[in-house]
Order: structure tokens, then C-alpha cells, then sequence
């Protein structure tokens, strides 16, 4: 690479998906991953924390600090959805692996995200796997974070399609509807990747078997542990696949170009039956009255995906690890 | 269609067609209210047992005097109008869209009063006592925001099972609302009276924004129109000037959206458009109420949810847009 690699913190939950998606940032010379900060989602924080430093010890790359973030949504709920029926009761498949012999940092994750965006100002990126707690608290927390933030590239949404969790609402935004639509409405330069565009990014069973046939290290791992995420898209999608959520999201900050992108202001709906649906203003229409959309900033929303690209280098540098 | 267009009778219906579809119109109009139902007067496969008025484009009274006044144009004065709910079911000033329809609803176009009454009944009364007359035979196109409906769901519980279909205007299917991003207006204007009606079981299909907004009679089919030789053409491409305005300041569509006509098309043409079946229900609060989210039935959801366990309905998905602009033309140019 000519050019520097962009700092990336990768905001997760693991989870099936985060696990490939953190390898994936690894061996990326595109990005340099500065940290892990933690979140419920997919196993509830504490597990995350535990998950994140056990993959990195995988990884052998105990250097990058990892640092816990929030037990609890914006608005302190602690009624979490946990998606152990995705993932395995620990996250990773149900494996048992041994608990990790590192520790997490001192530093919270909102602290450590705060301070990593204001010696670094517009080079910092942040890829969030879960929910949007930690980035919502670091901008309430820091009126400065907005503009200090490089980008941040997110995992949530369903934009003009049905929901995960329920018709409404995709998970990631479902966990914390409210700290989604601060984030939306921040003003910092975002980009959301939706599931209206993860569910076209799918990763088969062949390429499974070859993720199993190659010596990469990462793709021996990941083979063990993506029994469970299968199953589950069998059952829930009819889909002898799976959904490559994270991947392709990391995908998006190491090649922006692997997607097409509409801009707009994006509103997340906080309470009621659709709560956690995700609606995109494009503003081309000129509506009668001012609408809760009108003054907010634009983000990017991808709409397209060059899907056998992100597939084929998600099993590349899976492969030759 | 199996026979040619004909003209009203003289007893005020205008089904004289072997076996006419029996019809009621729940309606604000509206312009494009106006153009569906003076359609559906030239169309010998209906026979109108009547029109509801609710709010919308106009106040509900405006919609009752707007009703009697498009049945006196269309010949058809005897042809009963029933006054529906001046408010939505929570209650409130309903939201009026003048600035879509005019002061009047129909384009400021100062037309005189109408001579005959509305009917002493509530849209909701002769709504259930129509559907008992003859169950199974009776069908509703509605085409504002679904209070009466609902009302009639909640007043007679075997409304749902004895109405033969409601064909419904409104909602956005993963699409832009035209209230604001999320909402549709006549699902906007009651939200409640939507989640009902979509939710009571009847035999449902809803045409919403995402398939209306495919529809437009652009400038050169209005300038076509004015100069037929249409039996109503003179008055509705008048009034259709200040409809027509609105679309070019709100969406830059040099035409008008035909979205009450197209409606009545898919209740008299349906096989111009193809459906999907599904689960609909409306958000009631916060900042999408109004939006009407449908279950497309992709995923098999590991818990129950809002949706779960209600009956589906049908949801306009694709419309042959150049049949149904045909379609539309030739009722309206028919002297």
C-alpha cells in the first residue's frame, strides 16, 4: 500500500460473524485495527469483552487493547436481547474454548473511543458490529466527537425491506433504537450498511468446505465454530448459506467501493410496534409540512453490493492466514 | 372488459351491466377522489349502493357536500350519501391537505351547493346495514382514512366476514410516504382505524404509494383529456390544474398521481396488477406513526411479534402501468 493504512476501532459483539469480520480486519494491509471496544448484542457485554480478547489471542495479536463498553441501552434498559439462538451460548459457536489470559484495558470503551478520535482527528474509523450504544454515549459525552471521528461504518438497519428481529426492526438497531438515532442524527460522516444489502452477501456451503480444505489458520478456526450460524439459517431463512453481516461491513471501511451508496437523513423509530425500524429520506421529495427528517444531516446508506467481490476476499484472506 | 361503458340510469344507479358489482365509496373528496368515482359511475360493472364521506383531502362535511354534489354531476342524485366521522377514532382536528386539493377539495372551483341531502343514517350505520342486506355481495373502496371502517368493524362483528372486499388507497409498502418519509396521508390520518381494519380478518387488498406513484396522467394525457369529447372531461381536467401544480412544487412531475383512480382499477381490473400476501399492521405512535409495515413472510421468527397471528392481506405489488393508464383514459374520454 502507498498510502498510510486507516486506524479502525471495531466496535462488537462476538458472535459468529464479528469473529470473521475481526480476522478479516487483520489481515487487511488496508487497515491498521487500533482496538476493540465491547457491546451487548449477540452475548451480553461481559462475554463480548471475553469473546474479543480470546479471538485476539487467536490471532496472536494480544498488542491491540480491548476495551468494555456498556452493560446497559442509552436509556438504561437492561431487558437485552441476546441472539443466543444465532450464535451459541458463548457467542462462538458453543465451542468451550479456554477463558482468555488477557485483560481488557482500564479505559471504558466510550473513554477509550473519545480519546482515540481527539489525538487522531479525522483518521479514525469505527467499525460497529452491534448496537450503537458506545458511539451514541461518546457523542453525548463529547461535543467534539462528531467532528473528531473520521467515519464511522455501521452494521444496522433494514432499509426498505423487513427486519431481522421482526418485520420492523434489524437487531443491531433493535438493541438500542434510541442511541441508533442519536448516532443517525449526529452529523458525523457515516455510512450504514443495512441488512437490505447484507442479505445479499452470502457465504455457501462449498465455500465452507473450502474455508475447511485450506491451512489458513483463521479459516480452520472459523470452520469449528460456524455450525451453529448455519443451522440457524437453515431454520429461521430456508438458506443452506449464511448472511455475511460483519464481513461485508469491514469490507465497506477497507473498500468503499465494493458498495453503492444513496444519501439521506435517516430516523429510527424509538417506540410502538415498528420500534427499531430504520427510514431513509432521500430528499428529493418536498413534502407539505416540516417532517422530523427535514434539517437532519445526511449519512450514506448502501444499496448496493458487488457480492461475489466481498465473498471472494472474504475467503482470500481467510484462506492465506 | 365484457360489455362497452354506459351512461347512468334513471333510478340513480349505474349498474345495468347482467350482474353488477355492488359498491360503496368511503371518500373525502378530493380530486382525485372526484375522478375515481365519476369512473366508477360510467362503469356498468358497479352498481354504487352508495357513498360515505370522511375526512382528508377536505373536512368531513366538506366531503358529504363534495359526495352529493359529484352524484348530482354524474345524474345520479338519488344515489344515497352517508355522513361519516368528523374525527379519527382517537379524536382531535383532523389533518386537512388543502394545499394538495384546494379549499374545497376540488380545486377551488366554486361550484354551486348541491340540491339533494345527505341521508339521516352515519356512514357506519349504512355501512353494516348494507353489508347485512347482502352478505358476501358487497364490496368497499376506500379511499380516505379508514375511520368509518373501522368504526363498522367495531359496531357489527361479523362486518369483517360479510363484507365481499375492501380495496383501499393507502400506506407506502417499503417506499417514501407522501405525509412525511414514513407515513401515507390517508393511513396518517387515522392510524388506529387502519391498524384495525387491516387487522380485522376481512378480505383485504391495499394499494399503496408504491404502486400509485407508478401511475401518471402526465400533461399531454390532461391536455388529451380536456379536449375529448369525455362525458365529465371539461370538469375534471379543470379542476385537476391546481392538483396538477402540486406535483410539479412536490415531486417535480410534470402530470398528477392517479392514485384514487388507479384504486377503483384494481377493484374493477385486478388482474392488472399482480399481489403479495402478507400480515400489515400500522404504528399508532412516535415518529413513524402511520407507517404500515407488512410481513413479507421471508423468515421464520423465533418469537412471537406484532404480527404474529393476524390474517393476511393482499398488497399491491406491481401494476401494468400502461393498461391501467388505458383503462383510465377510456372511462374518462367516454362521451
Amino acid at each position: 500500500m502507498a498510502s498510510e493504512p486507516k486506524m479502525i476501532i471495531i466496535d462488537t459483539d462476538p458472535g459468529i460473524d464479528d469473529a470473521m469480520a475481526i480476522f478479516l480486519a487483520l489481515r487487511s494491509p488496508e487497515v491498521e485495527v487500533i482496538g476493540l471496544t465491547t457491546i451487548y448484542g449477540n452475548v451480553y457485554t461481559t462475554l463480548a469483552t471475553r469473546n474479543a480478547l480470546h479471538l485476539l489471542e487467536v490471532a496472536g495479536r494480544t498488542d491491540i487493547p480491548v476495551a468494555e463498553g456498556s452493560h446497559v441501552t442509552l436509556t438504561k434498559g437492561t431487558k437485552l436481547r441476546i441472539a443466543d439462538f444465532v450464535h451459541g451460548a458463548d457467542g462462538l459457536g458453543n465451542q468451550n474454548f479456554p477463558p482468555p489470559k488477557g485483560k481488557q484495558i482500564e479505559e471504558s470503551a466510550v473513554d477509550f473511543l473519545i480519546r482515540q478520535a481527539k489525538n487522531n482527528p479525522g483518521k479514525v474509523t469505527v467499525v460497529a458490529l452491534g448496537p450503537l450504544t458506545n458511539i451514541a454515549l461518546a457523542i453525548q459525552q463529547d461535543p467534539d466527537f462528531s467532528k473528531n471521528i473520521g467515519q464511522i461504518v455501521l452494521l444496522g438497519g433494514a432499509f426498505a425491506v423487513n427486519g431481522n428481529v421482526n418485520p420492523a426492526s434489524e437487531a443491531n438497531i433493535f438493541g438500542d433504537p434510541d442511541a441508533a438515532d442519536v448516532v443517525f442524527t449526529s452529523g458525523a460522516d457515516i455510512v450504514a450498511i443495512g441488512i437490505n444489502v447484507t442479505h445479499q452477501v452470502v457465504l455457501t456451503a462449498s465455500d465452507r468446505e473450502k474455508l475447511a480444505n485450506s491451512k489458513g489458520k483463521f479459516a480452520q478456526y472459523l470452520t469449528k465454530i460456524l455450525g451453529v450460524y448455519f443451522s440457524y439459517h437453515l431454520e429461521a431463512y430456508d438458506n443452506t448459506g449464511v448472511y455475511l453481516h460483519d464481513p461485508t461491513t469491514i469490507l465497506a471501511a477497507v473498500d468503499p467501493s465494493l458498495l453503492t451508496y444513496i444519501e439521506g437523513s435517516v430516523r429510527v423509530q424509538t417506540s410502538g410496534i415498528t420500534r427499531g425500524l430504520t427510514i431513509l429520506y432521500n430528499k428529493q421529495k418536498r413534502f407539505g409540512e416540516v417532517t422530523e427528517w427535514s434539517d437532519k444531516p445526511s449519512v450514506k446508506v448502501a444499496v448496493t453490493v458487488d457480492a461475489p467481490a466481498v465473498v471472494k476476499l472474504v475467503m482470500d484472506r481467510l484462506m492465506d492466514s | 372488459m365484457a360489455s362497452g361503458l354506459m351512461g347512468a340510469n334513471s333510478n340513480g344507479v349505474s349498474g345495468s351491466h347482467a350482474n353488477p358489482e355492488k359498491l360503496i365509496i368511503d371518500t373525502d373528496p378530493g380530486i382525485d377522489d372526484s375522478m375515481a368515482i365519476l369512473m366508477a359511475f360510467q362503469t356498468p360493472e358497479v352498481e354504487i349502493l352508495g357513498l360515505t364521506t370522511t375526512f382528508g383531502n377536505v373536512s368531513t362535511e366538506g366531503a358529504t357536500r363534495n359526495s352529493l354534489l359529484l352524484c348530482e354531476i354524474a345524474g345520479c342524485q338519488n344515489v344515497p350519501v352517508a355522513e361519516g366521522n368528523p374525527e379519527p377514532l382517537k379524536g382531535g382536528i383532523p389533518r386537512v391537505a388543502d394545499f394538495v386539493h384546494g379549499s374545497d377539495g376540488l380545486g377551488n372551483m366554486s361550484l354551486p351547493p348541491p340540491k339533494a341531502k345527505k341521508i339521516d343514517k352515519s356512514a357506519s350505520e349504512f355501512l353494516v346495514e348494507k353489508i347485512s342486506e347482502y352478505p358476501g355481495e358487497v364490496s368497499i373502496l376506500a379511499l380516505g382514512p379508514l375511520t368509518n371502517i373501522a368504526l363498522a368493524i367495531k359496531r357489527d362483528s361479523s362486518f369483517a366476514n360479510k363484507v365481499k372486499k375492501v380495496v383501499i388507497l393507502g400506506g407506502s409498502f417499503f417506499a417514501l410516504g407522501n405525509v412525511n418519509p414514513a407515513a401515507e396521508a390517508n393511513i396518517y390520518g387515522d392510524p388506529e382505524a387502519a391498524d384495525v381494519v387491516f387487522t380485522s380478518g376481512a378480505n383485504i387488498v391495499v394499494v399503496g404509494l408504491n404502486v400509485t406513484t407508478q401511475v401518471i396522467l402526465a400533461d399531454a394525457d390532461l391536455l388529451q383529456l380536456k379536449n375529448s369529447e369525455g362525458k365529465h372531461a371539461q370538469l375534471l381536467s379543470d379542476m385537476c390544474q391546481f392538483y396538477r401544480d402540486w406535483h410539479v412544487k412536490s415531486d417535480g412531475v410534470y402530470g398528477i398521481f392517479l392514485h384514487d383512480p388507479v384504486s377503483f382499477v384494481a377493484l374493477v381490473r385486478p388482474d392488472l396488477f399482480t399481489y403479495r400476501k402478507g400480515v400489515v399492521r400500522v404504528e399508532t405512535q412516535g415518529l413513524c406513526v402511520g407507517h404500515t409495515l407488512m410481513d413479507q413472510g421471508l423468515k421464520k421468527w423465533n418469537s412471537s411479534n406484532p404480527w404474529t397471528g393476524f390474517s393476511p392481506v393482499s398488497v399491491a405489488w406491481t401494476v401494468d402501468v400502461d393498461g391501467v393508464i388505458k383503462f383510465i383514459k377510456e372511462t374518462l374520454m367516454k362521451p
